[in-house]
């Protein structure tokens, strides 16, 4: 299967262990990623949106037509980048009017928006195109032992009519994907809670991270599973810094899911960069046993 | 009494009712779901800003778009900024009202008014410079030279800023989109689909 990934701007950038670990895992799952030219930030669905709607769109939408030149599905590895494509393509889909005023603007570069690329996060594909049997298959050293506390965060299911991914107060997918790599999906009270990283407030971002956290701490969970780069960046070293404000110390590694994948699949720790997170994981991983 | 967060009107303020603000939203959102607001209240329940700042509360400020409070909702200190754009409440609402967008169309409005916080300009003007909403440092290409990963890609700068209006404020980000015409968008798959089959034209 052919898929054109989507980086975004923060898993390149900020996170390129989310890349590596993504890059080095997919392939084992029979997936070949075509890399294609041009793009730009989704744009950011949270700040720029906030700045400027229809710039936002037809920025969105500009990303979009390269794919469908491609004739590619879109993969996305980030939520945020989820949230503003699919959003994209929803609005496009439903008011022809819109359409016609973004395709206006799109003109003026040649390009055109049709709607004819589909775009999801990497994990949706998975589930719905590659199927769990490939990723048990892809398994040479299943994660026994290690429990994850699951942090689905906001934009991977809601709003759910325009990412019919999941039921978004029951969802299930991440605690599918993480059983498929051996590991044990632990639920904790806040697993649903939003990361806090859209608040411009001092304040509330630290008692919301502080709240998921002392959930995880209470659930025993060795680690925290996530999806989106924006609530690592709340909670690798925010955790730290939350601590230190609440005197308590959490000691939570975050593991991207594809970073458990690569694991599983016996990648090596370096190979999936886990070095670089603030807060290691190196013991729980010492713990697994020898890929086979 | 029981402990409610409705504003009372002080018995000497009179509640001025303004449409100017409803219209201006009606533009950026293209529709006017946020009328159909009738103060359930559902948007709260499991709203994490409302949970965690006494300062905010989406129904009420569904209630003063309603009531036309632009002097609240785009004052410097507007609570519009501690939503955490969860969708939570665009999830609950049993009106399709979105309450989300709507606080988003609030925060374009207070960009074109330059109250706007420095860290969306700050991001928003990243992109436009880059096309990266980070900054890319040496570090990142080294980083990512460690890890085996290709040399970040260039993006088409030029490109992206084409598309912007050409009305030179939202090159500089500082504005949204202007004259848009109000329209309604219609949507299938609502979870409120009478409500939107109602408001279809
Ligand atoms: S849930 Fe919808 S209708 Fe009810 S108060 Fe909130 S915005 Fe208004
Ligand atoms: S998007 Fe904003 S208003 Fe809506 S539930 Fe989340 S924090 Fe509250």
């Amino acid at each position: 299967m052919k898929l054109a990934p989507f980086l975004g701007c923060m898993i390149p950038i900020k996170y390129p262990q989310m890349e590596a670990a993504f890059r080095r895992s997919m392939p084992n799952l029979g997936v070949e990623l075509v890399d294609l030219e041009g793009f730009t930030c989704c744009p950011d669905p949270i700040y720029f949106k906030a700045r400027d709607a229809l710039g936002w769109l037809t920025i969105a939408a500009r990303n979009l037509s390269i794919a469908e030149e491609a004739g590619l599905p879109l993969v996305t590895l980030c939520s945020g980048c989820t949230a503003t494509l699919k959003e994209a393509r929803f609005l496009l889909g439903e008011d022809e009017e819109l359409r016609a005023r973004v395709n206006e603007r799109l003109a003026r570069i040649g390009r055109e928006y049709r709607g004819t690329a589909s775009v999801e996060h990497a994990v949706v594909v998975i589930r719905d195109e590659i199927g769990m049997d490939a990723v048990r298959e892809s398994v040479k050293r299943p994660l026994e032992g290690m429990s994850v506390a699951i942090h689905y965060g906001c934009h991977l299911l809601k709003p759910s009519q325009i990412m019919h991914v999941d039921d978004a107060d029951y969802p299930s997918i991440l605690e599918d994907l993480v059983t498929a790599v051996g590991a044990t999906p632990v639920a904790h009270q806040e697993e649903l809670l939003c990361c806090g990283k859209g608040c411009l407030d001092d304040e509330m971002p630290v008692e919301m991270v502080y709240s998921i956290f002392s959930s995880i701490r209470n659930s025993e969970a060795d680690c925290m599973g996530l999806i989106c780069p924006t609530c690592f960046s709340s909670f690798d070293l925010g955790q730290i810094v939350v601590g230190r404000k609440k005197g308590v110390k959490f000691e939570i590694p975050i593991i991207y899911f594809f970073q458990l994948l690569g694991l599983a699949q016996g990648l090596p720790l370096e190979d999936v960069g886990l070095h670089l997170h603030k807060v290691k994981a190196d013991d729980i991983v010492a713990r697994l046993p020898s890929p086979a | 009494m029981p402990a409610d967060k409705s504003p009372e009107p002080e018995s000497d303020e009179r509640v001025v009712l303004s449409f100017e603000l409803r219209r201006e939203i009606d533009q950026i959102i293209g529709g006017n779901h946020h009328n159909y607001c009738y103060q359930c209240g559902a948007c709260v329940a499991q709203c994490p800003a409302a949970r965690f700042s006494d300062r905010f509360n989406p129904r009420l400020i569904m209630l003063d778009l309603l009531l036309g409070r632009a002097d609240k909702l785009l004052a410097a200190d507007s609570p519009i900024w501690l939503c955490t754009n969860c969708y939570s409440c665009y999830e609950r609402c049993p009106q399709d009202v979105r309450p989300v967008e709507v606080i988003i169309a609030l925060k374009n409005l207070a960009g074109r008014k330059g109250v706007a916080p420095d860290s969306v300009s700050l991001l928003t003007r990243n992109i436009l410079k880059t096309g990266y909403s980070g900054v890319v440092t040496p570090v990142v290409h080294k980083t990512r030279e460690k890890l085996g990963l290709d040399p970040l890609p260039e993006p088409p700068v030029d490109e992206m800023l084409e598309l912007l209006d050409s009305g030179s404020d939202e090159r500089d980000a500082s504005a949204g989109p202007r004259e848009e015409k109000t329209r309604e968008r219609s949507h299938g798959e609502t979870p409120a689909g009478n409500a939107s089959q109602r408001r279809k034209k």
